[in-house]
């Protein structure tokens, strides 16, 4: 994969929930990741990962700002997607062709076998390689249980198949919701480590959220994190996207 | 569309307890009502084939001394209720002595008018000038065979010579379609019969004395009505009634009984197909909704991939017409496995004409699609709500 010259953009996006009595706003700032760069997105629980993660990907419209997939040869206006009638098409596609989600648990369809949970991303983005597939599920410990149902596996394999999956359509961004929240140190070690060396070996930019900073910092990566910035009284929650220097938030921590 | 389609029969096939519980849900309405409806085809059918099978069915007689003319004759025919019509003589000169041309034997028969359209002829046979056609039983007797020659001879006892008409037996009717010794004529003969009794001289047949046969009003006594079919049957009854003032001979009580009940049957089936629809419905949109809101993790799973874009509706509508197709197909063979069964226990005999239980080619399609467009509209409301399932929802709903 070369995602060489490949980035998002993303400027001063903002997002407004709820009206009248509780309103909450989420606030990006600008900022850009690039390809084989990986994001640790942290924050307390309902500061706003998720919905950030939700606009990133596709699933949400932004109430403001702008966001776009630059490439050498095209650019992707993503946020103007939101405005047609077939918005919903558009973005769908879009998320097939750019986008690899890896969900807190698994999200796997229980009647396909591993193999194929994840060749269907393959399939749904018309770009079936079974080779390709092979080599992940050989590299991520999972050719042995190709064959079987996600029902069948332990909640740490299925999320390294979902990882799979997440990778198999080789999309330009992994999106990763708290991906280690449901499993145990041991695991959750394992499955950041895989995103991290999938993020550097094939290029592709990788965002991933948790509420549990201690566990991002294990890792080499950018750090953002989101925080309320309105008055505790205030019913205008507002939450604003920083990114942390290492060090200031090591000392926070530690 | 081809990979929603692909993926919705994997999940169909992958959690079969729920396909065979729609397919059970959807044959338990549908068989009962197909045996049912078959059971009434086969008792109406072969009520109505019965009747059918007597020409005598469709037959309406005028009876007392009216004087009818060709004119009226024609008059019936031209209306849409007449499938055939022909004038009757006085019924007393009905009855001849028949005998093969050249042969000893002779046999009384009665002669009966017919002619092109007559449900007693086969059809499309018109009866010439010098035709007829004869009982199976008179054949026999009198070792006749399509083709032969006959005698009709008529005597009365004031005339000196007896009148012999020569006929051509153009076909000889079977035993399940004629009774007793009859020929069939046209009109005419029987008028000339007619005529020989009321003592006209008849020179072409070698009776001279006698008045001349131009002082003779060509006048009949009654008219002789075959419905087109069944249904016809009491309109044309009241028709002739009303235009010629006489009062007529018909089964139509027995024909309109039989009609009756099949149009009775009919509603019965009709109202219990509706009531078991309603519920049919109900049980299937609320199990098919179910179903969608049960798969909710899965369709937003499709949805977060991007699959289909805003075709993932798609996906609990075809899972529900697979499962009618399956219900059609297991409805059919258990129809026809009912069918087999009540043919055993029920001694009906219906079984050389079709069976106690009938469904024709054309109705079960009708049923097929109708089965097939009904479950697709039940899948309706859960195709809406899989519209609007939300693809965030796998990061938001931790759970599988
Ligand atoms: N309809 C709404 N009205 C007001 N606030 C809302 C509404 N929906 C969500 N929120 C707020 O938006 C925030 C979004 O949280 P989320 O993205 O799930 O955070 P995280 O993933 O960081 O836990 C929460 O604080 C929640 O209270
Ligand atoms: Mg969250």
């Amino acid at each position: 994969m070369d995602f060489a010259g490949h980035q998002l953009c993303i400027n001063d996006l903002t997002v407004t929930l709820g009206d009248g009595e509780r309103r909450f706003t989420l606030r990006s700032g600008q900022w850009s990741i690039k390809g084989g760069e990986v994001i640790g997105l942290t924050g307390q629980s309902g500061t706003g990962k998720t919905l950030l993660l939700e606009i990133l990907g596709l699933l949400r419209a932004p109430g403001g700002g702008s966001y776009y997939s630059q490439q050498p040869d095209e650019t992707h206006h993503f946020d103007r997607y939101w405005s047609g009638a077939q918005a919903r098409a558009l973005c769908a596609s879009a998320r097939a062709r750019f986008f690899g989600f890896v969900p807190q648990s698994g999200g796997l369809l229980p009647f396909l076998t591993i193999a194929g949970n994840v060749a269907l991303s393959q399939e749904i983005a018309g770009r079936i390689d079974p080779d390709w597939r092979d080599h992940l599920l050989y590299h991520l410990g999972l050719e042995k249980s190709a064959h079987l149902y996600p029902g069948a596996l332990s909640i740490g394999q299925r999320q390294r198949v979902s990882i799979a999956r997440a990778l198999a359509h080789k999309p330009f961004c992994i999106i990763a919701d708290e991906p280690t929240a449901a499993l145990d140190p041991e695991n959750a070690h394992a499955a950041m480590q895989l995103l991290i060396d999938a993020a550097h070996e094939g290029g592709a930019a990788t965002v991933i959220s948790s509420h549990d900073y201690p566990a991002l910092a294990q890792f080499p990566m950018r750090r953002m994190g989101l925080e309320i910035t309105s008055a505790p009284q205030d019913n205008h929650v507002v939450s604003e996207l920083r990114p942390l220097a290492d060090q200031v938030v090591l000392k926070g921590t530690r | 569309m081809f990979l929603i389609a692909k993926l919705a029969l994997k999940d169909l096939t992958f959690q079969k307890v729920h396909l065979i519980c729609n397919v059970a849900v959807l044959a338990g309405v549908l068989v009962p009502l197909l045996v049912l409806f078959g059971v009434k085809n086969g008792v109406y059918d072969a009520l109505i084939g019965q009747l059918l099978s007597n020409p005598r069915s469709l037959q309406i007689d005028t009876s007392g001394n009216t004087e009818f003319l060709a004119a009226d004759a024609d008059e019936v025919r031209g209306w849409a209720e007449t499938g055939f019509v022909t004038l009757k003589t006085r019924s007393q000169f009905d009855f001849v002595n028949v005998r093969r041309k050249d042969g000893r034997q002779k046999r009384d028969a009665i002669l009966i008018p017919s002619g092109l359209g007559d449900p007693n002829l086969p059809e499309g046979l018109a009866l010439g000038d010098g035709q007829a056609v004869i009982s199976a039983s008179l054949a026999e007797q009198l070792d006749i065979a399509q083709g032969d020659m006959i005698d009709i001879i008529t005597q009365a006892e004031d005339r000196p010579r007896q009148l012999l008409v020569s006929l051509k037996v153009v076909t000889v009717l079977p035993v399940e379609r004629s009774s007793g010794r009859s020929v069939l004529a046209d009109i005419a003969v029987l008028d000339l019969v007619e005529a020989f009794y009321d003592a006209y001289a008849l020179p072409e047949y070698g009776i001279t004395q006698g008045k001349p046969l131009s002082q003779r009003a060509a006048s009949f006594e009654g008219l002789r009505v075959y419905a087109n079919d069944l249904t016809q049957l009491a309109n044309l009854q009241t028709r002739l009634e009303k235009r010629f003032g006489v009062r007529t001979e018909a089964r139509t009580a027995d024909v309109q009984g039989v009609l009756n009940l099949g149009r009775n049957l009919n509603l019965a089936l009709l109202l219990t197909a509706t009531v078991a629809s309603l519920g049919l419905a109900a049980a299937l949109i609320f199990g098919f909704w179910g179903e969608v809101e049960r798969k909710r993790h899965v369709l937003a799973s499709l949805a977060l991939m991007g699959l289909g874009g805003n075709r993932l509706w798609l996906f609990p509508v075809i899972q529900a017409l697979i499962s009618a197709v399956l219900a059609i197909l297991v409805s059919f063979a258990l129809l026809w496995i009912a069918s087999g069964v009540a043919e055993q226990i029920f001694d009906t005999g219906l079984a050389t004409q079709g069976g106690l239980v009938r469904v024709s080619m054309g109705q079960a399609v009708i049923v097929s699609v109708v089965v097939f467009v009904f479950v697709g509209l039940s899948s309706l409301f859960a195709a809406r709500s899989a519209l609007r399932i939300d693809p965030a929802t796998v990061l938001r709903e931790a759970a599988t």
